[in-house]
């Protein structure tokens, strides 16, 4: 016990000395050789962290306000063209419905012209075939009477004529 | 511990008979833990001529191993942090991992032992004086680790050098940042009866002693315990001498000795730690 004593549990001032000596000497070269610019480089990169997070939480503000007005614009678009394709269809259909109509009166319109052609071509064949059939039968006339006017008929004729005449002075 | 030696003191006796083995566990422990003067020039020299008279007639100055072991350590925080120090100051993020390791260190000390027990404008001027603390002990501490090198944190003369420094911190900050007469008052806390008073002041003061003084044996304790056990492992081996223990003490050994590294860790900053703690609270009356 005394051998420990004098080894491990002894308290030697000297020993106890040279400990505060070489503490301070060496807190005091490493105060200004070490401590005070790590410290400070510490410091510097904290505060530069800092900087940096709050520009971060800026950008991401930004870019989540970029978001947003996109999505708006996106869905903007996307009403536009429910829009623009509904309308289209309306239109569509009322295109297609005016170009059958309009076909359908055309078609009505050919058709009517068609016929009245039809009937204009008839009315004049009609009417030339009239005009033969009376030259004809003129003809046929004049022959059955120059075959048959007896003189005195004619005599008849022409005093009838002329006393007509004489009736309009 | 003390029960722990006393039990070291009885193995010889135990085991004297088996083999012719002179030395005692004891002396053992004492050998390798102690302090001793070094036989080598220029330390022998400087030892023998200049400091062989007692300053004051108190304080034996000459140069022991531990004095050299401190001294080494001091040299090594030198070596290591003045270059880091300075690639810091050239560029402040770092490529070399040699660099980043050491600062992670430091920061390590500035977030978690220094800034939650100063406010931001005396952590800065604390820093120098816990990092050196924690350093130093750390660095120390993992010297006795090394074969042929000792730890200078096992001896009571240092820890309590140490602990001397830390309770002279806080004193000082305490008279210098409340005043001496307020910071006396001020032990005690606030809205005690005038009654109580009396009997807290001693109490307090007492307590004001008790701090650096826990410090010192619990670093001192900490530290020479891991070592004797590794001792008292290895010495098995000459006890018993068989290839068996042999191979179970080596075993053991080894895992004290992975203990040790985190020990070492541990108890640097749980001395730095409760200096921050004690230096802290008196810079505010509470």
């Amino acid at each position: 016990m005394d051998a420990l004593k004098e080894g491990l549990l002894k308290l030697d001032p000297g020993l106890l000395l040279w400990t505060i000596i070489t503490f301070i000497v060496l807190v005091l070269i490493l105060w200004k050789a070490a401590w005070k610019p790590i410290v400070n480089s510490l410091d510097s990169r904290a505060e530069k962290l800092r900087g940096d997070i709050e520009k971060a939480e800026k950008a991401r503000l930004e870019a989540e306000a970029v978001l947003n007005k996109n999505k708006e614009i996106l869905d903007n678009a996307k009403d536009e063209t429910a829009k623009i394709i509904a309308e289209g269809k309306v239109n569509a259909e009322k295109i297609r419905s005016e170009i059958i109509a309009k076909a359908g009166q055309e078609a009505g319109d050919i058709t009517e012209r068609a016929k009245r052609e039809i009937n204009t071509a008839k009315e004049r064949a009609l009417g030339e075939l009239k005009l033969e059939i009376v030259n004809i039968a003129t003809d046929i006339a004049s022959k059955i009477i120059v075959k048959n006017l007896k003189p005195e008929d004619q005599e008849a004729i022409v005093k009838d004529a002329l006393s007509k005449v004489d009736s309009i002075q | 511990m003390f029960r722990l030696l006393q039990i070291i003191n009885f193995l010889p006796a135990s085991a004297e008979g088996g083999h012719g083995e002179e030395e005692s566990v004891g002396a053992m422990v004492v050998h390798h833990l102690g302090d001793n003067l070094p036989h080598f020039w220029p330390i022998s020299y400087i030892n023998e001529h200049l400091l062989n008279e007692k300053l004051f007639g108190i304080f034996d100055m000459r140069i022991t191993s531990l004095v050299l072991m401190m001294w080494l350590v001091a040299v090594l925080l030198i070596v290591i942090f003045v270059p880091v120090a300075r690639a810091l100051k050239k560029e402040t993020v770092s490529r070399s991992k040699w660099v980043n390791m050491w600062e992670a260190l430091v920061s390590y000390v500035h977030d978690d032992i220094v800034a939650p027990n100063f406010d931001h404008h005396y952590a800065k001027k604390a820093m120098p004086y816990f990092c050196t603390l924690f350093f130093f002990i750390l660095l120390s501490n993992l010297m006795g680790l090394i074969p042929g090198l000792r730890t200078s944190t096992g001896n009571l003369a240092v820890t309590a050098g140490l602990a001397l420094l830390t309770l002279l911190g806080i004193i000082g900050v305490g008279i210098i940042k409340q005043g001496p007469l307020s910071y006396f008052i001020g032990l005690v806390p606030h809205g005690v009866p005038a009654a109580l008073y009396v009997l807290m002041l001693p109490i307090e003061i007492v307590s004001l002693f008790i701090k650096p003084f826990s410090l010192t044996i619990r670093l001192f304790a900490n530290m020479t315990g891991g070592h004797v056990v590794v001792i008292i492992f290895l010495y098995l081996v000459m006890m018993f001498q068989s290839y068996w223990v042999g191979i179970g003490s080596v075993a053991g050994a080894l895992m004290i000795y992975f203990l040790e590294l985190l020990v070492a860790f541990i108890q640097a900053y749980i001395f730095t730690s409760l200096s921050a703690m004690f230096i802290g609270s008196s810079l505010h009356a509470h």
